[in-house]
């Protein structure tokens, strides 16, 4: 649905209250997930809708944009 | 080999523990798995259900989880004026603290709680594992399918007849099948709730209506025992451009409530997703069933899935026991009946309060929408509500 550039993102886990909103909210496949609960971190979304940011009730979810090209890269490190 | 079970259970919330204590009890050889390591916490949960909740699924009542008694209800409007439903007042001879009388409900402590469900699972029988993350499934022909667990580190497999999926509202199970299991951004409340010190109540869970305070959800105040109380709020975030976190703020500061919070001390941080939402059209695949939030059985009006967590993990597991004793394959068209079993219990009653919800939201103007989410919450809460016992 989105024609953005696929994000990833990083979340202020000082403020995160480890409630599970963003997972609950998040339509991507199964597994996209942190070691702490929260949507995955350290690794690209293609699907960029950014409910998750939205959900959180402490915004502390935030994210940069990748280029295409540039996933290949990441996923090879 | 991988062990072989009738069912394997993941997630030990109200709804796995009850599925699998319930199942056992009837004769299967069930498995339940948990990720954490202490059920409950980090606790995403109020934690206010009734008696009668308990009472229908066998649930002792014991000191061990309750935190305090409730007798009855405050629905307040957008300024303050409260309906209250106090059973202590309408029926003095049933509600109350005096010999032979009993409280509406209570609110538990979800760490004990979950805890103790457990246990009453573990003492039916029930194999349970900690410290266990479910990461797949693949259904194997007619007879069977194997789930995929990690266990402190360890990778097992095992064999069951079904799957029941009853990890809670961030459930992965469903997506394994490939249910659509997707929730509406218009229709997750972003919640957020304090366990405050200095707050008095009395018994009652306060509900606070009001697009000022909540857009599209409600505020809270219930008691939390030895004098503590919880205060929150969801809100949909399609309605508002501040976040739960600042709407909480607003409300302990601004609302007509401001004076009671003045003096108020924070002691528990706690939120969570509430899915004000219909339950999922398809709960069941080949080899598998889905229970409690994982089913999104969750009433949409008030949010509460405890009542419907624990009942629903009666119905599947009185389903699952009757329905391998036939010895039917368990694919998906055969085990369509237990969703079946749970419209006709519950789920057409929850499809009926979804339609009633999703009218007053579609309602655009606030000061109506207000009104009627006020009138709705207040009679939804009264003894003669036909939905009082969901
Ligand atoms: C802020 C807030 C307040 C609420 N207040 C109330 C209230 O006052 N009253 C009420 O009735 N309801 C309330 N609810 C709703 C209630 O908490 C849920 O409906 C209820 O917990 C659902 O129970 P469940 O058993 O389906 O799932 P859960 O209680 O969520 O249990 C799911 C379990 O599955 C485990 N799990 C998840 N994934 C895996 C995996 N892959 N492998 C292994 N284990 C896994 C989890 O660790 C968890 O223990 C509230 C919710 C929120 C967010
Ligand atoms: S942007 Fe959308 S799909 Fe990607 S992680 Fe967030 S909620 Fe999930
Ligand atoms: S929604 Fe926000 S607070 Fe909740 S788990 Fe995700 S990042 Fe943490």
């Amino acid at each position: 649905m989105s024609h953005r550039d696929p994000v990833i993102f990083q979340i202020g886990w000082n403020a995160c209250i480890n409630c599970g909103a963003c997972v609950a909210i998040c339509p991507q496949e199964a597994g996209f997930i942190s070691d702490f609960d929260t949507i995955a971190v350290g690794r690209p979304c293609d699907i960029a809708c950014m409910l998750c940011e939205d959900i959180c009730p402490v915004t502390t979810i935030t994210h940069r944009e990748v280029q295409k090209f540039q996933i290949d890269e990441i996923n090879a490190a | 080999m991988p062990s072989t079970y009738d069912i394997v259970v993941i997630g030990s919330g109200p709804a796995g523990a009850t599925t699998a204590r319930v199942a056992a009890e009837n004769g299967l050889r069930v498995l339940l798995v948990d990720k954490r390591q202490e059920l409950g916490a980090p606790i995403q949960c109020s934690g206010a259900v009734s008696r009668h909740a308990l009472e229908e699924v066998g649930v002792p009542i014991t000191e061990e989880f309750i935190q305090e008694p409730i007798y009855g209800f405050g629905i307040y409007d957008h300024q303050g004026s409260a309906s209250i439903i106090d059973y202590r007042q309408m029926k003095p001879d049933e509600y109350g603290t005096g010999d032979g009388k009993k409280p509406l409900g209570y609110v538990v402590d979800r760490r004990r709680f979950d805890r103790y469900l457990m246990t009453l699972a573990e003492r039916a029988g029930v194999e349970t594992w900690l410290k266990t993350e479910g990461l797949g499934y693949t259904p194997n022909g007619s007879d069977s399918c194997e789930i995929r667990l990690r266990r402190f580190n360890e990778d097992i497999t095992v064999k069951a007849k079904v799957l029941v999926g009853a990890d809670g509202l961030q459930s992965q199970v469903g997506k394994w099948a490939g249910l659509r299991t997707h929730i509406k951004i218009t229709e997750l409340a972003s919640c957020l709730q304090f366990v405050v010190d200095r707050v008095e109540t009395s018994g009652l869970l306060e509900i606070i209506t009001g697009h000022e305070w909540a857009p599209g959800g409600y505020a809270w105040v219930f008691p939390k025992g030895h004098g503590y109380a919880e205060v929150g709020l969801g809100v949909i975030c399609t309605m508002t451009d501040k976040n739960a976190q600042w709407h909480l703020d607003h409300f302990l500061q601004r609302s007509f409530f401001k004076e009671r919070f003045a003096d108020s001390r924070i002691l528990e941080i706690q939120g969570g997703g509430v899915p004000l939402a219909a339950p999922l059209r398809t709960q069941y695949a080949d080899h598998l069933i889905l229970v409690g939030d994982a089913a999104r059985h969750v009433n949409p009006i008030t949010g509460g899935g405890i009542h419907t967590a624990l009942s629903g993990g009666l119905i599947a597991g009185r389903f699952l026991a009757k329905f391998l004793t036939t010895g039917q394959p368990a694919t998906a068209g055969n085990l369509k009946s237990y969703q079946d079993a749970w419209l006709e219990k519950l789920g057409d009653k929850m499809w009926q309060l979804y339609e009633e919800k999703t009218q007053i939201f579609r309602t655009n103007d606030l000061e109506e929408r207000d009104r009627q989410l006020y009138r709705t919450m207040s009679s939804y809460f009264h003894p003669e509500s036909e939905y009082k016992k969901i």
